[in-house]
Protein backbone atom coordinates (compact mmCIF):
# COMPACT_ATOMS: atom_id res chain seq x y z
CA UNK A 1 0.00 0.00 0.00
CA UNK A 2 1.44 3.29 -1.05
CA UNK A 3 1.62 6.23 1.16
CA UNK A 4 -0.37 8.30 -1.62
CA UNK A 5 -3.07 5.45 -0.86
CA UNK A 6 -3.27 5.74 2.32
CA UNK A 7 -3.88 9.61 2.41
CA UNK A 8 -6.88 9.34 -0.13
CA UNK A 9 -8.20 6.75 2.32
CA UNK A 10 -7.92 9.19 5.23
CA UNK A 11 -9.30 12.06 3.67
CA UNK A 12 -12.14 10.24 2.29
CA UNK A 13 -12.89 9.39 5.93
CA UNK A 14 -11.99 13.08 6.45
CA UNK A 15 -14.94 13.86 4.14
CA UNK A 16 -17.35 11.56 4.72
CA UNK A 17 -17.30 12.60 8.27
CA UNK A 18 -18.13 15.87 7.28
CA UNK A 19 -20.54 15.37 5.03
CA UNK A 20 -22.22 13.68 7.68
CA UNK A 21 -22.22 10.22 5.74
CA UNK A 22 -22.17 7.52 8.40
CA UNK A 23 -22.16 4.68 6.39
CA UNK A 24 -19.14 5.53 4.15
CA UNK A 25 -17.29 6.33 7.55
CA UNK A 26 -17.67 3.16 8.63
CA UNK A 27 -16.60 1.30 5.63
CA UNK A 28 -13.44 3.60 5.25
CA UNK A 29 -12.85 2.72 8.52
CA UNK A 30 -12.52 -1.26 7.52
CA UNK A 31 -10.75 -0.53 4.64
CA UNK A 32 -8.08 1.96 6.69
CA UNK A 33 -7.78 -1.09 8.87
CA UNK A 34 -8.18 -4.25 5.97
CA UNK A 35 -5.02 -2.05 4.32
CA UNK A 36 -2.92 -1.43 7.43
CA UNK A 37 -2.91 1.92 7.95
CA UNK A 38 -2.02 3.06 11.48
CA UNK A 39 -6.19 3.75 13.19
CA UNK A 40 -4.49 6.28 15.56
CA UNK A 41 -3.15 8.46 12.29
CA UNK A 42 -6.52 7.63 10.64
CA UNK A 43 -8.31 9.47 14.05
CA UNK A 44 -5.80 12.11 14.13
CA UNK A 45 -5.55 12.96 10.36
CA UNK A 46 -9.19 11.94 9.49
CA UNK A 47 -11.22 12.35 11.95
CA UNK A 48 -10.30 15.13 14.89
CA UNK A 49 -9.04 17.02 11.07
CA UNK A 50 -13.12 16.39 10.16
CA UNK A 51 -14.40 17.52 13.34
CA UNK A 52 -12.58 20.59 13.38
CA UNK A 53 -13.47 21.59 10.17
CA UNK A 54 -17.32 20.86 10.93
CA UNK A 55 -16.84 23.22 14.04
CA UNK A 56 -15.36 25.98 11.20
CA UNK A 57 -18.45 25.24 9.23
CA UNK A 58 -20.88 25.44 12.21
CA UNK A 59 -18.89 28.99 13.51
CA UNK A 60 -19.82 29.85 9.93
CA UNK A 61 -23.07 29.30 10.04
CA UNK A 62 -22.96 26.70 7.44
CA UNK A 63 -24.00 23.84 10.05
CA UNK A 64 -26.52 24.03 12.67
CA UNK A 65 -26.86 21.43 15.52
CA UNK A 66 -29.34 18.76 12.88
CA UNK A 67 -25.85 19.25 10.99
CA UNK A 68 -23.29 18.41 13.44
CA UNK A 69 -25.58 15.48 15.40
CA UNK A 70 -25.08 13.80 11.84
CA UNK A 71 -21.54 14.61 11.46
CA UNK A 72 -21.12 13.35 15.33
CA UNK A 73 -23.35 9.83 13.85
CA UNK A 74 -20.37 9.71 11.49
CA UNK A 75 -17.66 10.34 13.40
CA UNK A 76 -18.38 7.56 16.40
CA UNK A 77 -19.38 5.31 13.51
CA UNK A 78 -15.85 5.27 12.62
CA UNK A 79 -14.54 5.90 16.10
CA UNK A 80 -16.17 2.53 17.77
CA UNK A 81 -14.19 0.34 14.76
CA UNK A 82 -10.71 2.56 14.90
CA UNK A 83 -10.83 3.23 18.37
CA UNK A 84 -9.53 -0.71 19.70
CA UNK A 85 -7.35 -0.89 17.35
CA UNK A 86 -5.16 2.13 18.55
CA UNK A 87 -1.88 0.81 20.16
CA UNK A 88 -2.17 1.89 23.79
CA UNK A 89 1.44 3.70 23.51
CA UNK A 90 0.51 5.57 20.15
CA UNK A 91 -2.77 7.09 21.90
CA UNK A 92 -1.86 10.26 22.16
CA UNK A 93 -4.76 11.51 25.00
CA UNK A 94 -4.88 15.42 25.58
CA UNK A 95 -6.26 15.32 29.09
CA UNK A 96 -8.99 13.36 31.07
CA UNK A 97 -12.47 15.50 31.39
CA UNK A 98 -15.31 14.81 33.78
CA UNK A 99 -18.53 16.39 31.79
CA UNK A 100 -22.11 16.79 32.66
CA UNK A 101 -25.54 19.26 32.60
CA UNK A 102 -25.78 20.18 36.54
CA UNK A 103 -28.65 19.09 38.82
CA UNK A 104 -32.51 20.37 37.73
CA UNK A 105 -31.29 20.77 34.35
CA UNK A 106 -32.47 17.51 31.38
CA UNK A 107 -31.11 19.90 28.17
CA UNK A 108 -27.97 18.14 27.38
CA UNK A 109 -27.66 18.83 23.29
CA UNK A 110 -25.13 21.02 24.17
CA UNK A 111 -23.06 18.97 26.61
CA UNK A 112 -23.68 15.86 23.72
CA UNK A 113 -22.00 18.35 21.35
CA UNK A 114 -19.12 19.13 24.16
CA UNK A 115 -18.63 15.95 24.33
CA UNK A 116 -18.46 14.91 20.42
CA UNK A 117 -15.65 17.75 19.86
CA UNK A 118 -13.88 16.63 23.03
CA UNK A 119 -14.04 12.73 21.86
CA UNK A 120 -12.79 13.85 18.38
CA UNK A 121 -9.71 15.93 19.89
CA UNK A 122 -8.82 13.11 21.68
CA UNK A 123 -9.73 13.49 24.69
CA UNK A 124 -10.93 11.21 27.77
CA UNK A 125 -14.39 12.35 28.36
CA UNK A 126 -15.84 11.28 31.46
CA UNK A 127 -19.81 12.12 30.78
CA UNK A 128 -22.15 11.61 33.31
CA UNK A 129 -25.16 12.82 31.78
CA UNK A 130 -27.76 14.94 32.43
CA UNK A 131 -29.40 16.09 36.07
CA UNK A 132 -26.44 15.44 37.96
CA UNK A 133 -26.43 15.65 41.51
CA UNK A 134 -23.48 17.90 42.55
CA UNK A 135 -21.72 16.12 44.85
CA UNK A 136 -21.08 13.51 41.66
CA UNK A 137 -18.68 15.61 39.51
CA UNK A 138 -16.77 15.85 42.86
CA UNK A 139 -16.42 12.01 43.11
CA UNK A 140 -16.13 11.69 39.65
CA UNK A 141 -13.39 13.50 38.97
CA UNK A 142 -11.84 12.12 42.54
CA UNK A 143 -12.23 8.74 40.87
CA UNK A 144 -10.54 9.83 37.78
CA UNK A 145 -8.22 12.34 38.62
CA UNK A 146 -9.34 14.44 35.68
CA UNK A 147 -7.99 17.83 34.96
CA UNK A 148 -10.62 19.48 34.26
CA UNK A 149 -14.23 19.25 35.28
CA UNK A 150 -16.86 20.60 32.79
CA UNK A 151 -20.44 22.14 33.64
CA UNK A 152 -23.46 22.91 31.39
CA UNK A 153 -26.51 24.18 31.97
CA UNK A 154 -29.19 25.97 29.99
CA UNK A 155 -31.21 27.05 32.61
CA UNK A 156 -30.98 30.51 34.74
CA UNK A 157 -32.06 28.63 37.65
CA UNK A 158 -29.67 25.66 37.01
CA UNK A 159 -26.37 28.11 36.48
CA UNK A 160 -26.84 28.80 40.01
CA UNK A 161 -26.05 24.80 40.66
CA UNK A 162 -22.34 25.91 39.27
CA UNK A 163 -20.57 28.05 41.92
CA UNK A 164 -21.66 25.51 44.78
CA UNK A 165 -19.79 22.78 42.64
CA UNK A 166 -17.13 24.85 42.00
CA UNK A 167 -16.68 26.06 45.56
CA UNK A 168 -17.05 22.25 45.87
CA UNK A 169 -14.63 21.24 43.86
CA UNK A 170 -12.42 23.72 44.99
CA UNK A 171 -12.22 22.67 48.58
CA UNK A 172 -11.19 19.48 47.94
CA UNK A 173 -8.52 20.50 44.90
CA UNK A 174 -7.95 23.61 44.36
CA UNK A 175 -5.77 22.41 41.02
CA UNK A 176 -8.55 21.09 39.28
CA UNK A 177 -9.92 23.71 36.54
CA UNK A 178 -13.65 23.71 36.40
CA UNK A 179 -15.09 25.20 33.01
CA UNK A 180 -18.90 26.00 32.60
CA UNK A 181 -21.07 27.19 29.40
CA UNK A 182 -24.46 26.90 28.45
CA UNK A 183 -26.63 29.90 27.29
CA UNK A 184 -27.35 31.87 30.11
CA UNK A 185 -24.02 32.22 31.09
CA UNK A 186 -21.65 34.73 30.01
CA UNK A 187 -17.45 34.51 30.28
CA UNK A 188 -17.92 37.83 33.47
CA UNK A 189 -20.53 35.22 34.78
CA UNK A 190 -18.51 32.31 35.03
CA UNK A 191 -15.34 33.91 36.57
CA UNK A 192 -18.20 35.62 39.37
CA UNK A 193 -18.70 32.24 40.24
CA UNK A 194 -15.12 31.62 39.98
CA UNK A 195 -14.53 29.28 37.34
CA UNK A 196 -11.15 28.62 35.35
CA UNK A 197 -13.01 28.52 31.91
CA UNK A 198 -15.92 29.29 29.85
CA UNK A 199 -17.13 28.35 26.31
CA UNK A 200 -19.68 30.10 24.74
CA UNK A 201 -19.97 26.97 21.90
CA UNK A 202 -19.10 23.79 21.50
CA UNK A 203 -16.51 24.38 18.94
CA UNK A 204 -14.86 26.55 21.44
CA UNK A 205 -15.13 24.41 24.28
CA UNK A 206 -12.33 22.29 22.85
CA UNK A 207 -9.84 25.02 22.84
CA UNK A 208 -10.38 26.48 25.88
CA UNK A 209 -10.10 23.10 27.56
CA UNK A 210 -6.13 23.00 26.04
CA UNK A 211 -5.88 26.51 27.64
CA UNK A 212 -6.74 25.00 30.83
CA UNK A 213 -4.35 22.26 30.50
CA UNK A 214 -1.45 24.23 29.51
CA UNK A 215 -0.58 25.22 33.06
CA UNK A 216 -0.89 22.13 34.30
CA UNK A 217 1.73 20.32 32.13
CA UNK A 218 4.38 23.39 32.77
CA UNK A 219 3.91 22.05 36.67
CA UNK B 1 -39.33 56.10 49.88
CA UNK B 2 -39.60 56.09 46.57
CA UNK B 3 -43.19 57.19 45.00
CA UNK B 4 -44.61 56.65 41.62
CA UNK B 5 -46.16 59.20 39.54
CA UNK B 6 -49.90 58.95 39.42
CA UNK B 7 -51.40 56.28 36.96
CA UNK B 8 -54.06 57.69 34.70
CA UNK B 9 -55.12 54.66 34.05
CA UNK B 10 -56.22 51.30 35.28
CA UNK B 11 -53.71 47.78 34.29
CA UNK B 12 -56.46 46.63 32.91
CA UNK B 13 -57.49 49.71 31.11
CA UNK B 14 -54.11 50.21 29.76
CA UNK B 15 -53.66 46.30 28.06
CA UNK B 16 -57.11 47.00 27.12
CA UNK B 17 -56.32 49.80 25.34
CA UNK B 18 -52.71 48.70 24.53
CA UNK B 19 -54.49 45.88 22.27
CA UNK B 20 -57.24 48.18 20.76
CA UNK B 21 -54.49 50.54 19.58
CA UNK B 22 -55.78 53.27 21.91
CA UNK B 23 -53.19 55.60 23.50
CA UNK B 24 -51.98 54.38 27.03
CA UNK B 25 -50.85 56.59 29.67
CA UNK B 26 -47.23 54.29 30.15
CA UNK B 27 -45.21 51.26 29.16
CA UNK B 28 -46.86 48.53 31.06
CA UNK B 29 -44.82 45.94 32.84
CA UNK B 30 -45.22 42.13 32.33
CA UNK B 31 -43.57 40.16 35.26
CA UNK B 32 -43.24 37.11 33.04
CA UNK B 33 -43.57 35.59 36.00
CA UNK B 34 -45.08 31.42 36.35
CA UNK B 35 -42.33 30.12 38.25
CA UNK B 36 -41.08 33.39 40.13
CA UNK B 37 -45.04 34.17 41.49
CA UNK B 38 -44.98 31.33 43.49
CA UNK B 39 -41.33 32.46 45.34
CA UNK B 40 -42.87 35.47 45.89
CA UNK B 41 -45.90 33.95 47.65
CA UNK B 42 -43.45 31.49 49.48
CA UNK B 43 -45.10 28.58 47.36
CA UNK B 44 -42.49 25.77 45.75
CA UNK B 45 -41.75 27.62 42.55
CA UNK B 46 -43.31 24.61 40.64
CA UNK B 47 -46.79 25.16 42.58
CA UNK B 48 -48.57 26.19 39.37
CA UNK B 49 -47.30 22.53 37.74
CA UNK B 50 -49.24 20.64 40.19
CA UNK B 51 -51.95 23.47 41.36
CA UNK B 52 -53.57 25.83 39.05
CA UNK B 53 -55.31 27.74 42.00
CA UNK B 54 -52.25 28.65 44.07
CA UNK B 55 -49.83 28.96 40.30
CA UNK B 56 -52.77 31.57 39.39
CA UNK B 57 -53.70 33.22 42.52
CA UNK B 58 -49.74 33.79 43.10
CA UNK B 59 -49.47 35.72 39.68
CA UNK B 60 -52.48 38.10 40.62
CA UNK B 61 -50.69 38.70 43.55
CA UNK B 62 -47.28 39.29 42.22
CA UNK B 63 -49.49 41.59 39.73
CA UNK B 64 -50.84 43.30 42.00
CA UNK B 65 -46.96 44.28 43.86
CA UNK B 66 -45.32 45.27 40.59
CA UNK B 67 -48.33 46.56 38.80
CA UNK B 68 -47.75 43.56 36.03
CA UNK B 69 -50.50 43.62 33.41
CA UNK B 70 -53.18 41.30 33.49
CA UNK B 71 -52.33 38.46 31.68
CA UNK B 72 -51.17 35.01 32.66
CA UNK B 73 -50.41 31.61 31.08
CA UNK B 74 -49.68 28.17 32.18
CA UNK B 75 -47.09 27.48 29.65
CA UNK B 76 -47.69 23.82 29.38
CA UNK B 77 -44.33 22.99 29.58
CA UNK B 78 -44.02 19.85 27.87
CA UNK B 79 -47.30 18.99 27.83
CA UNK B 80 -48.13 17.32 24.30
CA UNK B 81 -45.33 14.87 25.23
CA UNK B 82 -48.08 13.44 28.03
CA UNK B 83 -50.74 14.17 25.21
CA UNK B 84 -49.36 11.96 22.32
CA UNK B 85 -47.63 8.90 25.34
CA UNK B 86 -44.74 10.38 26.42
CA UNK B 87 -43.35 10.88 30.04
CA UNK B 88 -42.02 13.88 31.57
CA UNK B 89 -40.08 15.13 34.71
CA UNK B 90 -42.17 17.60 37.16
CA UNK B 91 -39.33 19.36 38.62
CA UNK B 92 -38.13 19.09 42.51
CA UNK B 93 -34.34 19.78 42.50
CA UNK B 94 -33.58 24.01 43.73
CA UNK B 95 -31.58 24.30 40.55
CA UNK B 96 -34.68 22.92 38.34
CA UNK B 97 -37.35 25.61 36.31
CA UNK B 98 -39.80 23.72 33.93
CA UNK B 99 -41.28 20.20 33.08
CA UNK B 100 -38.44 18.67 31.10
CA UNK B 101 -39.03 15.54 28.65
CA UNK B 102 -38.54 12.27 30.36
CA UNK B 103 -39.24 9.75 27.44
CA UNK B 104 -40.51 10.83 24.21
CA UNK B 105 -44.04 9.35 22.96
CA UNK B 106 -42.16 7.74 20.11
CA UNK B 107 -38.64 6.08 19.70
CA UNK B 108 -38.89 4.70 16.12
CA UNK B 109 -39.69 5.61 12.40
CA UNK B 110 -42.31 3.38 12.53
CA UNK B 111 -43.68 4.49 15.04
CA UNK B 112 -43.81 8.12 14.37
CA UNK B 113 -45.43 7.72 11.04
CA UNK B 114 -48.10 6.00 12.87
CA UNK B 115 -48.58 8.20 15.10
CA UNK B 116 -51.85 9.89 15.87
CA UNK B 117 -53.90 12.92 17.62
CA UNK B 118 -55.65 11.38 20.41
CA UNK B 119 -58.61 12.59 22.35
CA UNK B 120 -56.81 15.72 23.70
CA UNK B 121 -59.78 16.56 26.34
CA UNK B 122 -58.29 14.50 29.54
CA UNK B 123 -55.03 13.88 28.88
CA UNK B 124 -51.73 14.96 30.12
CA UNK B 125 -51.51 18.47 32.06
CA UNK B 126 -54.45 19.57 29.41
CA UNK B 127 -57.02 19.31 32.35
CA UNK B 128 -54.77 21.85 34.76
CA UNK B 129 -54.62 24.36 31.72
CA UNK B 130 -57.75 24.43 31.39
CA UNK B 131 -58.73 24.78 35.62
CA UNK B 132 -55.92 28.01 35.34
CA UNK B 133 -58.41 29.26 32.15
CA UNK B 134 -61.21 29.01 34.62
CA UNK B 135 -59.49 30.99 36.67
CA UNK B 136 -58.88 33.82 34.65
CA UNK B 137 -62.02 33.97 33.40
CA UNK B 138 -63.53 34.16 36.70
CA UNK B 139 -60.85 37.09 37.23
CA UNK B 140 -61.34 39.21 34.51
CA UNK B 141 -58.03 37.90 32.78
CA UNK B 142 -57.75 37.31 29.04
CA UNK B 143 -58.11 33.36 28.73
CA UNK B 144 -54.85 31.48 27.44
CA UNK B 145 -53.99 28.37 26.32
CA UNK B 146 -50.68 26.80 25.19
CA UNK B 147 -50.12 26.99 21.64
CA UNK B 148 -46.83 26.59 18.75
CA UNK B 149 -44.41 26.36 17.99
CA UNK B 150 -44.53 24.08 15.94
CA UNK B 151 -40.67 22.81 16.23
CA UNK B 152 -40.55 23.16 20.04
CA UNK B 153 -43.74 21.23 20.17
CA UNK B 154 -42.85 18.67 17.78
CA UNK B 155 -39.18 18.42 19.96
CA UNK B 156 -41.79 17.18 23.05
CA UNK B 157 -43.13 14.54 21.30
CA UNK B 158 -39.87 12.92 19.75
CA UNK B 159 -37.01 14.45 21.48
CA UNK B 160 -35.11 17.65 20.22
CA UNK B 161 -32.24 15.43 18.65
CA UNK B 162 -33.95 12.83 17.07
CA UNK B 163 -36.23 15.91 15.15
CA UNK B 164 -33.16 17.59 13.96
CA UNK B 165 -31.53 14.40 12.38
CA UNK B 166 -34.81 13.44 11.29
CA UNK B 167 -34.84 16.76 9.69
CA UNK B 168 -32.43 15.89 7.74
CA UNK B 169 -32.40 12.12 7.25
CA UNK B 170 -36.09 12.17 7.00
CA UNK B 171 -37.53 15.39 6.20
CA UNK B 172 -40.81 13.62 4.63
CA UNK B 173 -41.64 12.52 8.21
CA UNK B 174 -40.92 15.54 10.24
CA UNK B 175 -43.47 17.27 7.59
CA UNK B 176 -45.76 14.73 8.39
CA UNK B 177 -45.45 14.93 11.84
CA UNK B 178 -45.92 18.89 11.78
CA UNK B 179 -49.41 18.30 9.87
CA UNK B 180 -50.08 16.36 13.20
CA UNK B 181 -48.46 18.99 15.61
CA UNK B 182 -50.68 21.64 13.52
CA UNK B 183 -54.03 19.39 14.07
CA UNK B 184 -52.88 19.31 18.00
CA UNK B 185 -52.54 22.53 18.32
CA UNK B 186 -55.68 23.52 16.62
CA UNK B 187 -57.53 20.63 18.66
CA UNK B 188 -56.31 22.38 21.63
CA UNK B 189 -57.62 26.15 20.85
CA UNK B 190 -61.15 24.55 19.67
CA UNK B 191 -61.73 22.88 22.67
CA UNK B 192 -60.82 26.33 24.65
CA UNK B 193 -63.37 27.56 22.22
CA UNK B 194 -65.78 25.79 22.87
CA UNK B 195 -65.77 25.62 26.31
CA UNK B 196 -65.13 29.17 27.60
CA UNK B 197 -67.37 30.44 23.93
CA UNK B 198 -65.45 33.89 24.04
CA UNK B 199 -62.68 33.45 21.41
CA UNK B 200 -62.80 37.66 21.90
CA UNK B 201 -61.47 37.49 25.36
CA UNK B 202 -58.79 34.83 24.68
CA UNK B 203 -54.90 35.15 23.78
CA UNK B 204 -52.81 32.16 23.39
CA UNK B 205 -49.04 31.45 23.93
CA UNK B 206 -46.74 30.55 21.85
CA UNK B 207 -43.16 29.64 23.27
CA UNK B 208 -40.56 29.07 20.43
CA UNK B 209 -37.14 28.07 22.46
CA UNK B 210 -36.22 25.01 19.77
CA UNK B 211 -36.78 27.59 16.89
CA UNK B 212 -33.78 29.49 17.51
CA UNK B 213 -30.82 29.88 15.57
CA UNK B 214 -28.83 28.17 18.41
CA UNK B 215 -30.15 25.18 17.12
CA UNK B 216 -31.39 25.07 13.66
CA UNK B 217 -30.70 27.47 10.73
CA UNK B 218 -33.40 30.16 9.07
CA UNK B 219 -33.48 27.49 6.13
CA UNK B 220 -34.93 24.98 7.91
CA UNK B 221 -36.64 27.34 10.12
CA UNK B 222 -38.39 28.33 6.66
CA UNK B 223 -38.86 24.61 5.19
CA UNK B 224 -40.09 22.96 8.57
CA UNK B 225 -41.82 25.44 11.10
CA UNK B 226 -43.14 28.80 8.69
CA UNK B 227 -45.87 27.10 6.87
CA UNK B 228 -47.54 25.05 9.74
CA UNK B 229 -47.38 28.38 12.05
CA UNK B 230 -49.14 29.91 9.47
CA UNK B 231 -51.87 27.71 9.56
CA UNK B 232 -51.82 27.21 12.77
CA UNK B 233 -52.24 31.09 13.44
CA UNK B 234 -54.44 31.43 10.65
CA UNK B 235 -57.00 28.85 11.92
CA UNK B 236 -56.92 29.82 15.34
CA UNK B 237 -57.48 33.87 14.08
CA UNK B 238 -60.57 32.31 12.46
CA UNK B 239 -61.83 30.85 15.16
CA UNK B 240 -62.60 34.56 16.22
CA UNK B 241 -59.30 34.99 18.20
CA UNK B 242 -57.70 38.23 17.52
CA UNK B 243 -55.00 38.43 19.60
CA UNK B 244 -51.91 35.91 19.96
CA UNK B 245 -48.91 36.33 22.46
CA UNK B 246 -45.50 35.03 21.08
CA UNK B 247 -42.41 34.62 22.70
CA UNK B 248 -39.20 34.31 20.31
CA UNK B 249 -36.90 32.83 22.40
CA UNK B 250 -33.31 33.28 22.31
CA UNK B 251 -31.05 34.08 19.34
CA UNK B 252 -33.57 34.24 16.22
CA UNK B 253 -32.12 36.75 14.22
CA UNK B 254 -32.09 35.08 11.37
CA UNK B 255 -35.74 34.15 11.51
CA UNK B 256 -37.09 37.33 11.93
CA UNK B 257 -37.76 38.01 7.93
CA UNK B 258 -40.35 34.25 8.40
CA UNK B 259 -41.69 35.40 11.79
CA UNK B 260 -42.92 38.45 10.09
CA UNK B 261 -44.79 36.81 7.52
CA UNK B 262 -47.19 34.93 9.95
CA UNK B 263 -50.30 36.66 11.16
CA UNK B 264 -49.83 36.95 14.43
CA UNK B 265 -52.91 39.04 15.77
CA UNK B 266 -54.37 41.99 15.08
CA UNK B 267 -52.25 43.32 17.19
CA UNK B 268 -50.18 40.43 18.34
CA UNK B 269 -48.00 41.15 20.88
CA UNK B 270 -44.30 39.91 19.91
CA UNK B 271 -41.99 38.92 22.83
CA UNK B 272 -38.13 38.78 22.14
CA UNK B 273 -35.18 37.60 24.18
CA UNK B 274 -32.33 40.04 24.75
CA UNK B 275 -30.77 38.42 21.71
CA UNK B 276 -32.97 40.52 19.56
CA UNK B 277 -32.49 44.07 19.57
CA UNK B 278 -35.94 46.03 19.70
CA UNK B 279 -35.08 48.41 16.96
CA UNK B 280 -35.00 45.42 14.80
CA UNK B 281 -37.82 43.97 16.80
CA UNK B 282 -39.82 46.88 15.72
CA UNK B 283 -39.06 47.35 11.90
CA UNK B 284 -40.46 43.41 11.28
CA UNK B 285 -43.29 43.59 13.61
CA UNK B 286 -44.15 47.29 12.90
CA UNK B 287 -48.48 46.30 13.27
CA UNK B 288 -47.97 44.32 16.35
CA UNK B 289 -47.23 45.09 20.11
CA UNK B 290 -43.72 44.48 21.12
CA UNK B 291 -42.51 43.12 24.37
CA UNK B 292 -39.05 42.61 26.14
CA UNK B 293 -36.36 41.94 26.54
CA UNK B 294 -33.94 42.26 29.72
CA UNK B 295 -31.74 39.61 30.03
CA UNK B 296 -32.88 36.64 32.58
CA UNK B 297 -29.46 36.42 33.93
CA UNK B 298 -28.59 39.87 34.74
CA UNK B 299 -32.41 40.31 36.54
CA UNK B 300 -30.86 37.12 38.48
CA UNK B 301 -27.17 38.14 39.14
CA UNK B 302 -26.45 41.48 38.33
CA UNK B 303 -26.85 44.61 40.39
CA UNK B 304 -29.86 46.91 40.74
CA UNK B 305 -28.21 49.69 38.68
CA UNK B 306 -27.34 47.03 35.71
CA UNK B 307 -31.23 46.04 35.64
CA UNK B 308 -32.47 49.55 35.52
CA UNK B 309 -30.10 50.82 32.76
CA UNK B 310 -30.98 48.16 30.67
CA UNK B 311 -34.65 48.45 31.50
CA UNK B 312 -33.91 52.58 30.44
CA UNK B 313 -32.38 51.32 27.22
CA UNK B 314 -35.49 48.93 26.52
CA UNK B 315 -37.71 51.49 27.30
CA UNK B 316 -36.66 54.13 24.76
CA UNK B 317 -36.34 51.72 22.36
CA UNK B 318 -39.70 50.35 22.54
CA UNK B 319 -41.51 53.42 23.48
CA UNK B 320 -40.54 54.96 19.84
CA UNK B 321 -42.62 51.57 18.49
CA UNK B 322 -45.91 52.47 16.73
CA UNK B 323 -47.74 49.94 17.87
CA UNK B 324 -46.72 49.74 21.63
CA UNK B 325 -44.45 48.49 24.02
CA UNK B 326 -44.40 45.90 27.23
CA UNK B 327 -41.35 45.92 29.39
CA UNK B 328 -40.79 42.50 30.60
CA UNK B 329 -37.85 40.22 30.85
CA UNK B 330 -36.45 38.51 27.71
CA UNK B 331 -37.32 35.61 28.58
CA UNK B 332 -39.03 33.76 31.74
CA UNK B 333 -38.77 36.01 35.12
CA UNK B 334 -35.71 33.43 36.86
CA UNK B 335 -37.40 32.37 39.93
CA UNK B 336 -34.39 33.13 42.46
CA UNK B 337 -34.13 36.58 41.04
CA UNK B 338 -33.82 39.05 43.89
CA UNK B 339 -37.06 41.03 44.00
CA UNK B 340 -35.82 44.52 44.04
CA UNK B 341 -34.24 44.13 40.91
CA UNK B 342 -37.55 43.13 39.21
CA UNK B 343 -38.83 46.23 40.94
CA UNK B 344 -36.13 48.30 39.38
CA UNK B 345 -37.73 47.21 36.34
CA UNK B 346 -40.98 48.96 37.03
CA UNK B 347 -38.80 51.93 38.79
CA UNK B 348 -37.28 52.33 35.24
CA UNK B 349 -41.40 52.48 33.78
CA UNK B 350 -41.79 54.72 35.99
CA UNK B 351 -38.73 57.10 35.04
CA UNK B 352 -38.54 56.66 31.50
CA UNK B 353 -42.00 55.22 30.42
CA UNK B 354 -44.48 57.75 30.19
CA UNK B 355 -46.47 58.72 27.33
CA UNK B 356 -47.89 62.12 28.57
Amino acid sequence: MTEERAQNLIKQLHDAVVKMDEEASAQLSKTILAEGIDANRAITEGLTAAMSKVGELYTNQEYWVPELLLCSDALYAALDILKPKVKVEEAEVKGQIVLGVVEGDMHDIGKNLVKVMLDAAGWTVHDLGRDVQLERFVEEQQRTNADIVALSALMTTSMLAMPKVIQMMKARDPNVAVMVGGAPLTREIASSYGADGYAKTAVDAVAEAVKLLKPREIK
Amino acid sequence: MTKFKQDEMTEKERFEALLLRKPIDRVPFFPYDFAFAPVMLGYSKFIGYTDADKGFDAIMRTHEMFDGCPYAFHPGGAFPARVFGGEVKIPTSEYAMAVALERPAVETEEAAWKLQLPDIRTRGAIPLMMRFSELQYKYGYPISFTSGSILTRLGYIIGVEKMCRWMLRKPELVHRLCQLVVDFLVSVAEYWVDTFKHPELMIPLTGAPTDSNQIISSKQFAEFCLPYQKEVYQKIRDMGIRHIFTHICGEQNLNLPYWAQIPMGDPGIVSFGHEVDLDTASKYFPNDVIMGNIEPAVIQTGKPEAVYELSRICIEKGKKHPSGFILSSGCDMPPHSPPYNVWMMRKAIDDFGWYI
